[in-house]
C-alpha cells in the first residue's frame, strides 16, 4: 500500500466513495428545512424577521412534529402528552424575556399539572417521556436540554420529596417550577452585581451578540455611574448589535457600531470583551452566536480579557472537541442579492469557543475560571 | 505464600500478564483465593491477621514487578474493607463478605467502568475518522471494536515502538474483526499526524494535576498531536486516578526500568552487534523506561466512568470517588 504513495491514509480516503469532509458539509444541504428552532426564537425576539423565513419556520416545525408522532404512537397516551408539551413550550418560548430553560421547565410543570398519575414513579416516567420529546424536538437548543435535565434531576434526586404523600410532593414540584423563573431573573441580577468589579472607569468594552445578561451588566454599570464605552459588532444576519446599540444609547452609554469584520481593526482600543452564551460546555468553553470564536481568537492574540456572562442553568453535559463536533444548528441567511444555486452558503448559527480563549465566566455561582465548569457539572449530575 | 499469589507474581515477572487492568484483576482474583483458603490462627483476630497476610502478598508481588497505581488503589480498597469488617461477623461470614466486596470492585470499577467508557467514547467517533492509537490499550481496543460493531466507518492507525511492539497484537485483533488499519512506528509520527483526526490513548494512571502516566512514548504522541491540533482523548478508568501531583518526568522516583538488553540488542538480528564488548563499559548506560508522564496541556479530554471530563477536573473525581470507595 505504501508503495503507491507515502500518504497511504489519504489514498484510502480518496478512493472511498464518501469522503468524510463531504459528509459533514453535505448533510445539511440535503434537507434545507432542518432549521434550528432555538436560533429561530432568538431571531424572533430580535424582531428582525422576513416573511418567507416565517413560512420556512412553520414548515420546519410541522415537519419535525410530524416525524415525532410515529415515534411515540405505540402509546396513545404518550402521543397526547408529547403534543401537549411542545405546544406548551412554544407558548412560553414566545415571551421575549423568558429564558429558554425556564420555558422548558414551565412546560414540564404543565405536564405535572395535566398528569393523572397517582404515584411518584408514574409521574417520573411521564415527565421523563415529556422531557425526551422536548429534547428531541429541538436538539440544537442547549438551554432546552439543560433545563429539562436540571428539572428531571430535581424530581428524581431530591430527598425532600421522599417523606411526603404524593399530592404535596406534586405541589412542591410545581412550586419549584414556578420559582425557577424567578431564579433565572435573580441569576441575571447576581451576575450583573458580580461583574461590576471588572468594569473600571474609562474602559472600552467590546460586545458581540445580544445577550440579556450582558445587557443587564451594562445597564447596572451605567446605573452605578461608571464611565465606559461600548463597541457593538453588527452581528449579521440578525443585526443583534444594531438592537443592542439602540438599547444602550437609550441609557446614554457611548456606543459605537462595528462591522463584524472590523473586530481586529478595533481590538487595540478595547479593554475587555463580553459575550453571552447559548450554552457552557463541560470543557469550560462556550457555544454562542457565530463569530464569537474568531473574536475570542483576536482578543486572545492581543492579550485582552474575554469575559462570558451565563446563568448556571446553561451549563450542559456536552464536550465538543472541535467546531464540527456538535449537531449542526442551521438558519437561513439573507445576502440581499440572489445567490447562484451552485454557491454553497455556510448557514451554521453558532460556533464553539474553547476554554483556553476565555478568561473568566460570570455565573450566578460566582466568578469562575473555565475549568471550574466541569467541577460544578460533576457535582450537579453525579 | 499462597500458590495463587505465587503464580500471579511469576506471571508478572515473565510478562505473561501485562496491562493495568489485567494485572489488577489477576491480583484481586489471587486475593480472593487467599481469602477463601484463609483460617484465623488461634489467639489472633481476623482483621489484623488477614491485613498482615495481604501485606506480605503485596510485598511479594512488588518484588516481581513494581506495583502500578491502579493496583495500589485496589490494594487500598481491599485493606480498607478488611479493616472495616465488623467484629461480630463469624469467620466464614467475614470471608464471604470480603470475597463479594472484591468481586464487586472488579465488576463495577474495572469491567463496568470499561463499558461506560466505551459508551461515551463511541459518541466521539464519526464516519470518515482516522483514529490513531499508541501501543495496545485495552480500553481503546474495546472502543474501536464497539464503534466498528455499530457500523461506523473509520480507519485506525496503530503506532508502535520498540522493544515491546505491543501494537502488533492489537493490530492482529483489529484486522481479525475487519477494521481498516494501518501500522507504523513512532519514528514516523510527525509525518503521519496531519492525516489523523483523533488520537485515542490509554493510561496507566492519571494524577490530580491532570498529568497522564502511560506507556513510554505516549507523551511524544500527545505532543505531536497537539502541535498538529489533533484532539487527544485519553480513556482511563477512574480507579486508576491518584491524588499525587507529578510536575517533572520524575524518572527515578516512580518509573519502572525495563531490561537494558531489550534495547541494546535487536532480536533475530545477530549481525547488529555494535555494542559487543561495550555492555560493561562504565561510560555507557542503557535506559529502557517503561512509562512517561504527559502534561495535561496536551490532553483534550479524559474519558472515564464518570463521563467525559477535561484534565482539570481529575481532582474533583478523585475527591468524590475516593470518598465513595473508602466508605
Amino acid at each position: 500500500m505504501w508503495r503507491r504513495s507515502p500518504s497511504f491514509i489519504l489514498d484510502e480516503r480518496r478512493s472511498s466513495n464518501s469522503p468524510p469532509m463531504a459528509d459533514t458539509t453535505r448533510g445539511p444541504f440535503q434537507n434545507p428545512d432542518s432549521i434550528s428552532a432555538y436560533y429561530q426564537t432568538r431571531a424572533a425576539h430580535h424582531g428582525v424577521i422576513t416573511s418567507d423565513w416565517l413560512a420556512q419556520a412553520q414548515a420546519a416545525v410541522g415537519g419535525v412534529t410530524g416525524e415525532d408522532q410515529p415515534l411515540s404512537s405505540d402509546n396513545q397516551l404518550g402521543t397526547e402528552k408529547s403534543f401537549n408539551v411542545i405546544e406548551e413550550f412554544n407558548n412560553w418560548r414566545k415571551q421575549p424575556d423568558l429564558a429558554e430553560a425556564v420555558a422548558a421547565i414551565r412546560a414540564l410543570a404543565a405536564v405535572i399539572r395535566a398528569s393523572e398519575a397517582s404515584t411518584m414513579m408514574e409521574l417520573e416516567i411521564e415527565l421523563k417521556k415529556a422531557s425526551d420529546t422536548l429534547k428531541s424536538w429541538d436538539k440544537t437548543s442547549i438551554s432546552l436540554t439543560a433545563g429539562c435535565d436540571l428539572f428531571i434531576r430535581y424530581v428524581t434526586r431530591t430527598s425532600a420529596l421522599e417523606y411526603e404523600d404524593f399530592n404535596s410532593a406534586k405541589s412542591r414540584l410545581l412550586e419549584r417550577a414556578e420559582k425557577f423563573g424567578e431564579i433565572s431573573c435573580k441569576a441575571r441580577r447576581i451576575i450583573a452585581m458580580l461583574s461590576q468589579d471588572f468594569i473600571f472607569d474609562g474602559c472600552t468594552i467590546l460586545v458581540h451578540g445580544l445577550s440579556r445578561v450582558v445587557l443587564e451588566i451594562l445597564k447596572t454599570a451605567a446605573q452605578n455611574n461608571k464611565l465606559f464605552r461600548v463597541l457593538c459588532t453588527e452581528g449579521r444576519p440578525d443585526g443583534t448589535g444594531v438592537l443592542l446599540s439602540s438599547e444602550l444609547s437609550k441609557l446614554d452609554i457611548p456606543v459605537k457600531l462595528l462591522l463584524d469584520s472590523a473586530v481586529a481593526y478595533s481590538m487595540d482600543e478595547v479593554d475587555m470583551v463580553f459575550f453571552g452564551a447559548d450554552g457552557v460546555v463541560e470543557s469550560g468553553g462556550i457555544i454562542n452566536m457565530m463569530g464569537t470564536y474568531q473574536i475570542a481568537l483576536v482578543a486572545h492574540s492581543m492579550n485582552k480579557p474575554v469575559y462570558v456572562a451565563a446563568e448556571s442553568y446553561k451549563f450542559a453535559r456536552l464536550y465538543p472537541l472541535d467546531q464540527k463536533d456538535m449537531a449542526p444548528a442551521l438558519r437561513p441567511i439573507e445576502f440581499g442579492v440572489k445567490i447562484p444555486t451552485k454557491v454553497e452558503v455556510e448557514r451554521s448559527a453558532r460556533d464553539y469557543t474553547p476554554p483556553q480563549y476565555l478568561t473568566l465566566l460570570f455565573t450566578d455561582l460566582g466568578v469562575l475560571s473555565p475549568s471550574v465548569v466541569s467541577d460544578e457539572l460533576i457535582q450537579l449530575y453525579l | 505464600m499462597h500458590p495463587a499469589v505465587y503464580k500471579v507474581g511469576l506471571q508478572y515477572l515473565s510478562g505473561d500478564i501485562s496491562g493495568g487492568n489485567a494485572r489488577c484483576i489477576a491480583m484481586l482474583q489471587a486475593f480472593q483465593e487467599v481469602v477463601k483458603d484463609y483460617s484465623t490462627p488461634p489467639e489472633k483476630t481476623l482483621n489484623r491477621d488477614m491485613a498482615a497476610k495481604i501485606s506480605s502478598c503485596v510485598s511479594f508481588l512488588r518484588e516481581c514487578r513494581p506495583l502500578s497505581v491502579s493496583m495500589g488503589n485496589a490494594i487500598r480498597f481491599v485493606k480498607n474493607r478488611i479493616a472495616k469488617l465488623p467484629m461480630t461477623l463469624s469467620e466464614s461470614e467475614a470471608k464471604a463478605a470480603l470475597k463479594s466486596d472484591i468481586e464487586r470492585f472488579i465488576n463495577e470499577k474495572i469491567i463496568g467502568a470499561d463499558t461506560v467508557i466505551v459508551k461515551h467514547a463511541v459518541t466521539k467517533i464519526r464516519d470518515g475518522d482516522v483514529l490513531l492509537t499508541y501501543g495496545s490499550p485495552t480500553a481503546v481496543e474495546m472502543v474501536l471494536l464497539h464503534a466498528h460493531e455499530l457500523g461506523k466507518k473509520f480507519r485506525v492507525l496503530v503506532v508502535d515502538s520498540r522493544p515491546k511492539l505491543q501494537g502488533q497484537l492489537l493490530l492482529r485483533r483489529l484486522i481479525k474483526r475487519g477494521i481498516n488499519c494501518a501500522y507504523t512506528h513512532i519514528n514516523a509520527i510527525s509525518y503521519i499526524m496531519h492525516q489523523v483526526t483523533k488520537v485515542f490513548l490509554g493510561a496507566s494512571s492519571v494524577f490530580s494535576n491532570g498529568t497522564v502516566y502511560s506507556r513510554v512514548g505516549t507523551a511524544c504522541v500527545a505532543m505531536v498531536a497537539t502541535a498538529f491540533r489533533v484532539p487527544v482523548l485519553v480513556c482511563c478508568e477512574a480507579y486508576k486516578f491518584h491524588e499525587r501531583v507529578i510536575l517533572d518526568y520524575s524518572i527515578c522516583s516512580s518509573n519502572e526500568l525495563g531490561d537494558p538488553n531489550a534495547i541494546s540488542k535487536v532480536h533475530g538480528r545477530e549481525d547488529i552487534n555494535y555494542f559487543d564488548g561495550l555492555t560493561n563499559n562504565a561510560n555507557l548506560k542503557f535506559l529502557n523506561l517503561m512509562y512517561d508522564a504527559t502534561p495535561s496541556d496536551y490532553i483534550s479530554m479524559i474519558i472515564t466512568d464518570y463521563g467525559m471530563v477535561p484534565p482539570t477536573s481529575v481532582p474533583v473525581i478523585v475527591r468524590e470517588y475516593q470518598k465513595e470507595h473508602l466508605l
